[in-house]
This record gives C-alpha cells, structure tokens and sequence, in this order.
C-alpha cells in the first residue's frame, strides 16, 4: 500500500511549460495571429445554459473557449448568527478553482480577489432591499481556466441569478480587453493574458446602458483607453443579448 | 404517539400534497411505499437514469462526468511523476481526493467544508486500491528513479445522493479514459513531455504504455433499508428521511469488493443483505453497458 495521500511524495508536472518561459516573440510584432486563430476584436463563441444545479435555488454553466464555470445561488436564507440585522438584503459571493483547471495542478490564482470582485459587480445590480435580513449565496466554480476567468464568472453569475428568480435591474455582462503591443485583443485566452501589457474589464448592465466596475490595469493612453471601453461595451450589449435568450429560451422549455 | 400518527392520516386526505410532504416527510414516503412506488415514479429496485461522458476536462490527461439522476460527478486525472518509494522502487502512485464545493448543495458552505467529503473520499481511495483495478507497477517509468502520480479529483457539482456510487463511476470512466503522455529522461535526469513530431537524443521510456490495464473495474449501488423495504439508489431527500444505508461494491465479475453498512436505525438480516447484492448485480450490469458504449462513443469521435 504505497498509495497513501498522507505520505504523497513530492512531484512534479512533466509538461515543458513549467520547466522554460520564453516570451513569444510574436506579441511584439507587428500582425501576429491569435492562438486560437481569432480576430482581434472578435469574442469566442459562448455557450450558457441556466438550470446546471439541481440543488441549487438558481444556477447557470458558461463555457467560452476553454472558460468553463458553473454558478449556484442559494437563498434568499438566514443570514449568519453573528450578522448584524439589516434593511436590505445581503450578497455573498464566493470563486473557487478545481484543482485541475489550470495546466499545472493545483496552481489556481489567489480567489479572494476574484470574489470581491464578483461581489461589487453584481452588487449595484441586484434590488437588495427585495430581500431584507436574509442573504443570497453567489457561489462559483472555475472547472477549467482558459482565461477571462472573471468576466465569465460575473455574466455566469448574473445568469444563474435571474434563474434563481432574485430581482435585477437589468443582467450584468462582463467583457475583458488585453492590450499587446500595439494591438487590443477582445476576450484573451490565457496566453494573451500571461503577456498583456495591460489589461480593461467592463462589467455593466447592457439595456440600461451603466456601467457596475470598471477594471484598467497596466499602461494604457488617453486614447487607448477610449478605444477599448467602446470596444468593451459593445461586446457587453452583444453579450447581453445573448444572455436574453438564453434565458428566454429556458423559460419557453419550461412552460411546455 | 397513536393519536398524533392518527391525526396525520386524517389531513392526509386534506392536506395539499406538497405540505403533507413537508410536514411529515416519513409518512409521505411510507405512503409510496406501500404502493411500492417512490416519489419520483420509480419502482424501489431501479436505479436512476445513468449517462457518461468522457473526455469533459480539456486540461486533465484522463477525465469524465457521471450523472445519476440529478447527482453530478466531474472525476480527473493530472499524471506527475515522482521518485518511488524505496520500498516500492517498481510500483508508481495514486491519490485520491473527494471534493464537495459549496455550488454542490444548500448544506455545504465555503470554508466549511461538508462532512461527507472526507469520508466518500476514503471509501474511494479504499475501493479503487483494494479492488485491484490498476496494478501500480503499470506506473513506473525508470526503475527507483522516476513513477507516475495519479493525482485523482472528484469534484461532485451537484448532490442528490448516492454520492459514492457516482464518484466510484466518474472514477472508474476517468481512468478508462486516461492517456498517459509520451515522456522521456532529459540530460538532468528530470522526465519530460515528448510533443508531437520533436526529435530527442532520448528515446522515450514509456512508448508503449499509453493506456492503462484494468483489470476489474469496480461499481457500486447504494440502498436504504427501511423496515423490510429496499430502496436501490436513493435521492438526497431520501437519504435524509430514511437513515439506513447499504453499498455493496461488485467488481467485473461479480465479486464482492466492498459492503460498506455505517450504523443506521435499521439492522441488515442476511436475507436483505442478499437481496441488496441481488440489486447490485442488475446494477452493474447496467453500468457495464453504460461504461462501454461511453468508451465507444470516444473512439468514433
């Protein structure tokens, strides 16, 4: 009996990515080609569903790319014992990564971050005071990332709460612009990310056309930062229509 | 104790059906019971509609997803390699873990995490290794310099019960599915990935070792006994209700593996623990096809 999780020795993944990082000299040039063979301004196709998680109150699946995650909303229930009392409603927001889901096992970024940021970009669309002294659980799972983690998340997790029949302004749509080089590109893969100069998340709420969190990270110009939030936010009007009849679409199978 | 079960009875009859299921949930499932039928239509001996998938995780060198009923279980496998053990310079290693995250049930919060995760967990890693499925020298790659680690993750994204059985599947289908990479020893010593079309001074080491031998694949059913009834494959809300639970683990030949009764209000006579068994061979006969047509649906692809 060697095969004891106790006594794991320690190992490594045999996989070359882990053993040299050479920059791709690509990036820098001029016209390079996406990994994916995608347009710059051009988004991966989406895939939603609503209803992933039975248990669940509410629940939705996103895959974009390689993206994979999967969202359950739980409540309106009892807050936490020691929580104060309170008029409106409350939100908690929780990502958590397989240990799969990035190349190398178990290397899953930092998610207390991410969760925050779920937290103030769903926040500002949810009618909190529709659900006083209880709380809602937003909790997510990253089963694959592929990057953009955190857009997916955040349209995922907008999905799966108007599933879950909580009261929204509107759905919130999420969408990420990486800056290399010379070039914006819409929706990076991981690889774009893990060389960005810098990096723009709009998350807002397409038909009422408000924006919740607005992310830059890195170097940007006046003009460059024009150029990707127009970029941004029509990717997000896109996004929002899809999200529409996904959801459109679950409560006609549901009717018949 | 008479005069309320009498009571009871009587709203039976006036109550809405979704109250009285609520407020006296053992008597709402006695009720089916006596018609020898279950809540959600089925016979007491039938298991719930099964499928497989194979291949779900892009990342993962072996993976699959298994649903029983509502149950949903997402099992991969990432190979490592290690130094072997020097007890065991020829045999490699596999480590299995169970996760309930908190998307999976109401119960089930972050940071908390679910009491029944450490426990399946165990039972599987028991099962997988005691059954014999996988001779661990098969994971060897340079004798008492370098073995493969199976890292295992069973990640159930939705609980409905019988959360062991459906792990034991995903399991059992992830590692059906397993292509291990071609590697080969670099001038430090360390193992590498070999991509495709790349030409080495090294030959690889495990060229032809891409796929494991299982030799008996293990399957598993989960019943509750409940006064001389046997309900084969429970949901969460018959779990909860009825608290006497048998899984019995049958390999491909019909050898019992494992027979896992923890405690429970009801006693197991040897004539229920019979025809638990009795129920388990249907059932693994059924698992059989759905592993197999799963494994050739792959191949076509």
């Amino acid at each position: 009996m060697a095969a004891k999780a106790g006594a794991t020795p320690a190992t490594y993944s045999p996989s070359p990515t882990t053993n040299k990082k050479t920059r791709p000299p690509l990036f820098t040039d001029v016209d390079w080609v996406r990994p994916d063979g995608r347009d710059f301004h051009q988004c991966r196709p989406a895939f939603l569903r609503t209803g992933a998680v039975n248990a669940a109150s509410g629940s939705a699946y996103a895959e974009f790319g390689n993206t994979k995650v999967i969202v359950s909303i739980f409540g309106p229930r009892e807050s936490k014992k020691a929580m104060m009392y309170s008029d409106i409603g409350r939100l908690n927001c929780n990502v958590s990564y397989t240990t799969f889901a990035t190349p190398v096992r178990g290397q899953a970024s930092e998610n207390k971050d991410i969760s925050s940021q779920l937290h103030k970009s769903l926040e500002g669309a949810i009618m909190l005071d529709t659900f006083p002294k209880t709380t809602v659980d937003v909790f997510a799972l990253v089963l694959e990332s592929g990057g953009c983690d955190l857009p997916v998340v955040i349209s995922c997790a907008s999905l799966a709460l108007a599933d879950a029949g909580i009261m929204m302004y509107d759905l919130v749509a999420a969408v990420s612009v990486s800056c290399l080089g010379k070039n914006l590109v819409i929706d990076p893969v991981t690889e774009e990310e893990n060389y960005q100069g810098g990096s723009l998340m709009i998350t807002c709420l397409p038909s009422r056309n408000e924006v919740t969190q607005l992310t830059i990270t890195g170097e940007w110009s006046a003009s460059k930062i024009h150029e990707a939030m127009e970029l941004c936010l029509d990717a997000c009007s896109k996004l929002g229509k899809i999200m529409r009849s996904c959801l459109k679409e679950s409560a006609s199978t549901s009717q018949e | 104790m008479v005069d309320s079960a009498n009571s009871t009875n009587d709203l039976s009859s006036e109550m809405e059906v979704d109250a009285f299921r609520r407020l006296f949930p053992l008597r709402f499932h006695e009720r089916h019971l006596l018609e020898s039928v279950r809540p959600d239509a089925r016979p007491l001996g039938k298991a719930r509609d099964t499928s497989l998938a194979l291949g779900a995780v892009g990342s993962a060198d072996g993976s699959a997803l298994a649903k029983i009923g509502c149950t949903t279980m997402l099992a991969a496998i990432k190979m490592e390699v290690m130094t072997p053990a020097n007890e065991t310079p020829d045999e490699g290693c596999i480590a299995i873990e169970f996760h309930m995250p908190a998307i999976c049930s109401p119960i089930v919060r972050p940071g908390r995490p679910a009491e029944a995760a450490p426990v399946v967990s165990k039972q599987l890693s028991d099962t997988i290794l005691s059954s014999g499925m996988i001779d661990l020298k098969e994971l060897s790659l340079v004798s008492g310099k370098a073995a493969w680690m199976a890292y295992l993750d069973i990640y159930c994204l939705d609980a409905d019960g019988a959360l062991f059985d459906a792990a034991l599947l995903a399991a059992a289908a992830a590692f059906s599915h397993l292509q291990i990479p071609v590697v080969s020893l670099n001038d430090e010593g360390r193992i590498v990935v070999v991509s495709k079309g790349e030409k080495l001074k090294n030959k690889p080491v495990n060229e032809e070792k891409r796929k494991l031998k299982l030799r008996s694949i293990p399957f598993a059913l989960t019943c509750i006994i409940h006064k001389n009834y046997i309900l084969a494959d429970p949901t969460a809300e018959e779990e909860s209700i009825m608290e006497t639970l048998i899984t019995i683990v049958l390999d491909s030949s019909c050898q019992l593996v494992s027979l896992y009764k923890p405690g429970g209000p009801a006693l197991a006579y040897e004539s229920i623990i019979q025809d638990c068994i009795a129920l388990s061979r249907q059932r693994l006969r059924e698992l059989q096809t759905i592993l197999n047509e799963a494994m050739c649906d792959m191949e076509v692809d």
